[in-house]
């Protein structure tokens, strides 16, 4: 569903992706680990384009995300996105956020569109805020929003970039059941995420980056039992201790 | 000691009120063109297209760095002509209220244009992302994401800018038109009473401008609220 081949990228001087291959087949639940400022976030970022990349070629649903002849919008709208800041929209309540895009960019009426999104708001069991706007909700509530605007274009496969970085400790748990649920529904996913715990329980391949290359793309049981590399038992002795 | 009298006005308010109602339009038009146009302005100002980024620099740099009576005066003097010699208007045709409005408009839509660019700026860069991932293409994510919000930041500053374009409405006295300001100098001039017109004037734009203000400061502190 997702290829990756050598794929490199560079602000400037400064190398951000260098040779990343790998791949993400339908069903799989990929998460992606490594120290700050390994390039993990970028990694997804360049799968729909909102990162440009400089060599190298990403395939996604057969589509070349690199091609100029590529429409990236219409690529964008089957690839779902959740971000680190939720990014609701703050001038909208949360059933338009669900709404909007699937009016504009699919074209469903305004009917069908909110239809959808009550379902979906029903599913990360938030039906009752739908006439709030994101203002009034927690942080683990606009995120489940988040996920449910995303999932309410019907996308082939679901991004994840640190979606649980910015919430209170508290709420990481009603984010991560959501995104389980997910997983063992069958979700193509990929997630950067420091949640080993998720990882141990849902993940089908783990990738560890540093500086800017995967060291790492494993079974998640070889991954936490065997890890090859000394840069990932150093991060994995870190990350596991607390 | 000058010995006041106010007889004059009362009398006079009608035409002072046409001369108002001048006022009104000629800053309505301005805002309501200057900030469409401004927010053209500003998307070109923002764009990665070069030419387009340098014609609005180039643009808001000129009218900002030029007096507004200049402005005024050229549109009195210079474009009725060339509109009558481009479009066959017929001659001496009376122009002024709407070479006044474009005038004002277009001045004007080089403060607005500032204004909505600091705005813009001012939704954080994620938000464009989102609208991005979601499928909607460059004018999509403006028009529905980012200008809504933009928008709603800057309405103080916005409105601000339209009480200070109400004052300088008085300008238009360069070319005889009687808005308020002139209404009411032409009165003052008929009946010898400058001095009272003038206070009276300056006590109105005084009233409305400082209500408008106080207005515009409670919205600003309601937003900070929410």
């Amino acid at each position: 569903m997702i290829t990756m081949n050598k794929v490199s990228k560079h602000y400037g001087a400064f190398q951000v992706l260098t040779d990343c291959s790998t791949q993400v087949h339908k069903g799989e639940v990929i998460v992606v680990c490594g120290p700050s400022g390994s390039g993990k976030s970028t990694l997804i970022k360049v799968v729909n384009g909102l990162e440009p990349f400089q060599s190298g070629e990403i395939i996604v649903n057969g589509v070349s995300v690199g091609d100029p002849k590529t429409n990236l919008s219409k690529l964008r709208s089957t690839v779902g996105m959740v971000f680190q800041n939720f990014e609701l929209f703050p001038h909208m309540s949360i059933i338009d956020n669900l709404a909007i895009a699937q009016v504009k960019v699919l074209g469903r009426t305004q009917e069908v569109a909110r239809d959808k999104g009550f379902k979906l708001l029903d599913r990360v069991g938030l039906r009752a805020q739908a006439e709030k706007y994101p203002g009034q909700l927690s942080g683990g509530q606009q995120q489940r929003v988040a996920i449910a605007r995303a999932l309410a274009m019907d996308p082939i496969c679901m991004l994840f970039d640190e979606p649980t970085s910015a919430l209170d400790p508290e709420m990481v748990n009603e984010v991560l059941d959501v995104m389980t649920e997910l997983a063992r529904e069958g979700m193509t996913m990929m997630c950067v995420t420091h949640e080993m715990g998720f990882a141990k329980r849902v993940a089908s391949r783990v990738i560890f980056m540093d500086q800017g290359r995967i060291v790492e793309d494993d079974s998640k049981e070889a991954f936490f039992e065997n890890p090859r590399s000394e840069r990932a038992q150093q991060f994995l002795a870190k990350i596991l201790h607390h | 000691m000058y010995d006041f009298d106010w007889s004059s006005i009362p009398n006079a308010l009608p035409f002072l009120w046409d001369g108002m109602k001048i006022s009104i339009q000629i800053t309505a038009t301005a805002v309501v063109v200057g900030i469409l146009w401004g927010t053209l302005l500003a998307l070109m100002r923002l764009s990665p297209i070069k030419p387009l980024s340098w014609f609005a620099a180039g643009y808001v740099n000129l009218f900002r760095a030029v007096p507004l009576v200049m402005v005024l005066l050229w549109f009195f003097l210079i474009v009725p002509h060339l509109l009558e010699s481009i479009f066959g208007f017929p001659r001496g045709s009376d122009m002024r209220m709407g070479s006044a409005m474009a005038g004002f408009a277009l001045f004007e839509a080089a403060y607005y244009s500032e204004i909505m660019r600091a705005g813009i700026q001012s939704v954080p860069k994620g938000q464009m992302a989102a609208a991005s991932a979601l499928g909607m293409n460059y004018g999509q994510s403006m028009r529905l994401i980012i200008l809504p919000q933009a928008f709603r930041n800057m309405v103080p500053l916005l409105l601000t800018q339209g009480i200070i374009l109400f004052q300088d409405t008085s300008l238009v006295y360069v070319s005889a038109l009687a808005d308020f300001f002139g209404a009411a100098y032409k009165v003052g001039d008929r009946d010898g009473r400058l001095v009272e017109l003038l206070l009276f004037a300056g006590a109105v734009y005084f009233v409305i401008c400082f209500t408008a203000s106080r207005i515009v400061r409670r919205y600003q502190q309601k937003l900070k609220i929410a």
